[in-house]
């Protein structure tokens, strides 16, 4: 029994770390850039809405969209003022770019929210719920995460399929000047990438803290490598890649701290990220990129 | 006839390298007009740069009355010019149907006529609409690009090399559609490597020779020219 345990406390982390990671995927394919910021937009998130339930007694709930909120204009404004100006150049420069915002937004953090671990209240309140005579435990925030990640991915997928500006978003990823070519203004869709990627980020935040209470400036950085890992793992640029990635890399991560080491577990992720790499380079469900001639 | 595009003295550089100079032309409504010459004369990048993906470094580029020297491209769409690229650039993972869809980004909505308008003209498109664009063939794969870029309604069609890797059966059906749309009122901007094709359907042409334009006039007349015999159609 404690194996269905862990598999289903696998996705649920897996879960989170998915949402993330559609965020890396989706602005890589969009941009082509890798936003190293985007693991503290998380933490931003969950800030926001820690301040907004502790500091202004906002309801739970409605501290999720406030942090979704802040998030989708702090999304905005990074990507047009440190992004947008390196368009065109060596993606080096937007790399390293994309490494400061990460430490300016730490460095911000800390300053606001001081660098003492604040205590997150999780926003889920039901109780677990108990089975085959409490043998399975399966909590609220569990559940609500993994129903979370289902509908933003059906919801994503909806829109990337059905929506013009979805099919825009596509078209850009695939081809960005002949995407021009059709009238799509790339600049406004580049932007609407992060402003969603980084809404993304602020529930991802919330349902992190609510599984892991501690709230620190650095909060974002390990689950932010870890969802970019899961990104590259399913196939970056892909959005089911993101989330098959993500939800495997959360069950190999806890499958790796219960039977294997704890100590170990992030190497044991890496090492299997390294394998599949090796076998499959574009990853579990990206595409072989042609060369065309 | 009025003139809907004019070139005027532009000079477009990639880098250091100077890719245009100085190259004047203008197209006419209802006309089609060729740009003819060798590989790496400047002919893409003068599409290129009326299309709005480039920028020249100094002349102008007048179209339907206005200045669109630097305006971008996203934005040139919506004064109804259409560019098909070199090479189709469809969208390879999106339907048919959605490459036309994106084909009329610009309009309010997808119109059920311009569509079934398409499918009249490619009738091949109409039976793939379903199909990932990049399963279809080389020939078929242009005319998407063509019907996507028709989408738009354009003022001005620019084709650069429609018939570039196609086999002659389906060159003569590319052309043979050009010349239908020609007919319809569409006026084009035909760039094109295979001299011999473009300047039989051609109003004008201008001969394009690293950069600069060495050459001009009627179709006709530059299909009997010695100069553009010897070097563009096998003497």
């Amino acid at each position: 029994m404690s194996f269905l345990q862990y598999l289903i406390n696998g996705i649920s982390i897996g879960a989170v770390y998915a949402i993330i990671a559609l965020g890396y995927t989706m602005v890589y394919g969009i941009a082509k850039m890798l936003n190293f910021a985007h693991g503290d937009v998380i933490m931003v998130g969950a800030y926001i809405s820690f301040s907004a339930t502790n500091y202004l007694g906002v309801p739970a709930v409605l501290s999720i969209f406030i942090a979704m909120a802040v998030c989708t204009i702090l999304g905005i404004i990074i990507e047009g003022l440190a992004y947008k100006p390196l368009r065109g150049t060596s993606s080096l420069a937007v790399l390293i770019t994309a490494i400061g915002v990460s430490y300016f937004l730490q460095n911000a953090a800390q300053l606001i929210w001081g660098a003492t671990p604040k205590n997150f209240t999780s926003i889920v309140t039901s109780a677990p719920i108990s089975l085959f005579g409490g043998q399975l435990t399966i909590t609220g925030e569990v559940i609500i995460t993994i129903v979370a990640s289902a509908v933003i991915m059906l919801a994503l997928h909806f829109f990337t399929t059905k929506t013009k500006i979805g099919k825009a978003m596509r078209a850009v990823s695939e081809d960005r000047d002949a995407a021009q070519l059709m009238g799509i203004n790339v600049n406004r869709t580049i932007s609407t990438t992060f402003a969603i990627g980084s809404a993304l980020a602020a529930i991802a935040g919330v349902l992190l803290c609510s599984t892991v209470p501690t709230l620190q400036p650095t909060t974002g950085s390990m689950p932010g490598i870890r969802a970019f890992t899961a990104a590259v793992f399913g196939g970056i640029g892909s959005i089911p890649g993101a989330m098959l990635g993500g939800i495997l890399l959360g069950v190999i991560e806890t499958f790796s701290k219960a039977y294997l080491s704890s100590q170990f577990s992030d190497a044991i992720v890496f090492l299997v990220l390294i394998i599949v790499l090796l076998v499959k380079p574009a990853g579990l469900l990206g595409k072989q990129v042609q060369e065309k001639v | 006839m009025s003139t809907i595009l004019s070139v005027e003295d532009m000079h477009v550089y990639y880098g250091a390298i100077h890719a245009v100079k100085g190259v004047s032309f203008d197209v006419g409504e209802g006309e089609i007009v060729a740009l003819i010459g060798a590989n790496g004369a400047g002919k893409s990048t003068i599409l290129k740069t009326v299309s709005g993906l480039l920028h020249p470094r100094s002349g102008n580029v007048i179209f339907d009355g206005k200045n669109i020297s630097h305006t971008d491209a996203h934005k040139l769409v919506r004064h109804g010019l259409a560019h098909v690229p070199e090479g189709r650039r469809i969208f390879l993972q999106m339907t048919v149907q959605d490459n036309l869809e994106m084909g009329a980004f610009t309009q309010k909505d997808v119109s059920k006529e311009d569509l079934e308008r398409m499918f009249t003209l490619f009738p091949r498109l109409k039976e793939r609409r379903k199909q990932i664009a990049g399963t279809l063939s080389g020939g078929e794969q242009q005319m998407l690009a063509m019907s996507r870029a028709l989408m738009s309604h354009p003022k001005l069609l620019m084709l650069d090399e429609p018939s570039m890797g196609l086999a002659p059966i389906l060159v003569d059906q590319i052309f043979d559609i050009i010349q239908e749309l020609h007919d319809a009122g569409t006026t084009i901007l035909l760039v094109e490597q295979n001299a011999s094709k473009a300047l039989q359907i051609a109003d004008r042409a201008y001969v394009l020779e690293t950069g600069s334009i060495t050459l001009s006039g009627t179709g006709a007349e530059l299909a009997v020219s010695d100069e553009v015999r010897k070097a563009y159609l096998g003497g």
